[in-house]
């Protein structure tokens, strides 16, 4: 019985490695380079997907699933990756204090206002910028920049357009993973940020 | 006690939040490719040599040993062109997709696939979800281009630019099928 289930075993392999290898006709494209990206997946001959997966968040919330009630246009959007905790301690740690952040990885985290806000008593236009971050163990300065479609490293802080200093709160309910949503408050909504055990609130009016 | 009780109230509250709130990570995750291929990464390195003339932002299903077109996907039917949140193509410039002015700005991505062909659909209803409230209305442009066979599957879908002849091409890939739409700037 073990001879005949090595037998099959080894048909199965070898035809696998037949079909593998048997057609010579197909162009097979190379996978991306993108020495800065970390990827997983089996290779992908286009584009290997993210360890840190993209994500994205609306004001309202789910304003993609509401808009036909929710009017024509949303009042802000964050675009941003994900990366994980995977059992490390990741502020002060993994995540540097007093040194600039991306607030995710890959990409820099993108936040658009389709609508006037106002943080902090900083009006800002509707437009696009990126965010970053300068850690703190007790506060954060997030930082708006105009230079956008841009890599999150070799942030040009002369293009910085808002600085915003917020307090640290922990939680004991950690995130594995970075998260960015806003929630909805008396005055407008809060860009919340959260991952491992710390969360914090950039509070945004309009 | 009260100190006990407020630090108990403060960790139901964040409990609380933080189950109800936050959210899980897509299982199929979303990604964005720009023109020209990689430009972010190009643009702090000081090594662009041109602006930005696309970017997509897309969400990648996986295939998971299902056959996709013509099963998973109907043919004939719209399809959202990757998952979650509709499919967004923004241009930087205006350009020209199936003999069709198309100005710059943002734009819903849709597909109608079929075994040798597929439309692709520039739509101007952005920030939706899926394909549930097309509107043929809506429509900025459409264009067919030819389904190609690859022998190697594409596990994720994957959605990237590439330099063409004369234009530059979205090219579209999933299980065995590759699709590419020509951009003329």
């Amino acid at each position: 019985m073990l001879r005949i289930t090595a037998l099959v075993l080894l048909s199965l392999f070898l035809s696998a490695c037949g079909d593998s290898g048997g057609d010579n006709n197909t162009v097979i494209l190379p996978a991306k380079k993108q020495p800065l990206s970390l990827k997983k997946e089996t290779p992908n001959p286009f584009s290997m997907v993210d360890v840190s997966p993209m994500d994205m968040s609306y004001c309202p919330a789910d304003y993609p699933h509401i808009k036909h009630i929710a009017g024509d246009l949303p009042q802000m959007r964050i675009i941003y990756s994900r990366p994980q905790k995977q059992g490390r301690t990741v502020f002060g740690n993994i995540v540097q204090y007093d040194t600039i952040w991306r607030l995710g990885a890959n990409e820099g985290t993108e936040i658009e206002f389709f609508k006037p806000v106002t943080i902090q008593n900083q009006k800002i236009k509707p437009g696009r910028y990126t965010l970053y971050c300068i850690p703190r163990k007790d506060s954060w300065e997030v930082i708006m920049n105009t230079e956008v479609n841009i890599w999150g490293l070799n942030i040009n802080t002369a293009k910085d357009a808002g600085r915003f200093t917020i307090p640290v709160t922990s939680t004991t309910a950690l995130s594995e993973y970075f998260t960015a949503i806003f929630e909805d408050t008396a005055t407008g909504a809060n860009l919340v940020f959260a991952w491992d055990s710390v969360i914090t609130k950039l509070p945004i009016s309009f | 006690m009260r100190i006990i009780l407020a630090a108990a109230a403060f960790l139901l509250t964040t409990t609380a939040f933080s189950q109800s709130k936050l959210p899980a990570v897509d299982k199929s995750p979303m990604d964005m490719s720009y023109y020209p291929t990689g430009y972010p990464l190009l643009k702090i390195q000081d090594k662009a040599t041109e602006q930005p003339v696309a970017r997509v932002i897309y969400s990648r299903p996986q295939k998971n040993g299902r056959v996709v077109f013509g099963e998973l996907l109907e043919y004939g039917q719209i399809w959202r062109l990757g998952a979650n949140e509709a499919t967004e193509l923004e241009l930087f410039q205006n350009v020209k997709i199936g003999g069709t002015k198309v100005k710059k700005g943002r734009y819903t991505l849709y597909c109608i696939p079929n075994e040798k062909k597929w439309t692709i659909i520039l739509n101007k209803d952005t920030d939706t979800w899926g394909a549930f409230k097309y509107d043929v209305k809506k429509d900025a442009a459409r264009c067919e281009v030819a389904v190609e066979q690859n022998t190697e599957v594409t596990e994720s879908f994957a959605m990237t630019f590439e330099k063409g002849n004369g234009c530059i091409n979205l090219i579209m890939a999933w299980d065995t099928v590759k699709v590419i739409l020509p951009i003329y700037q």
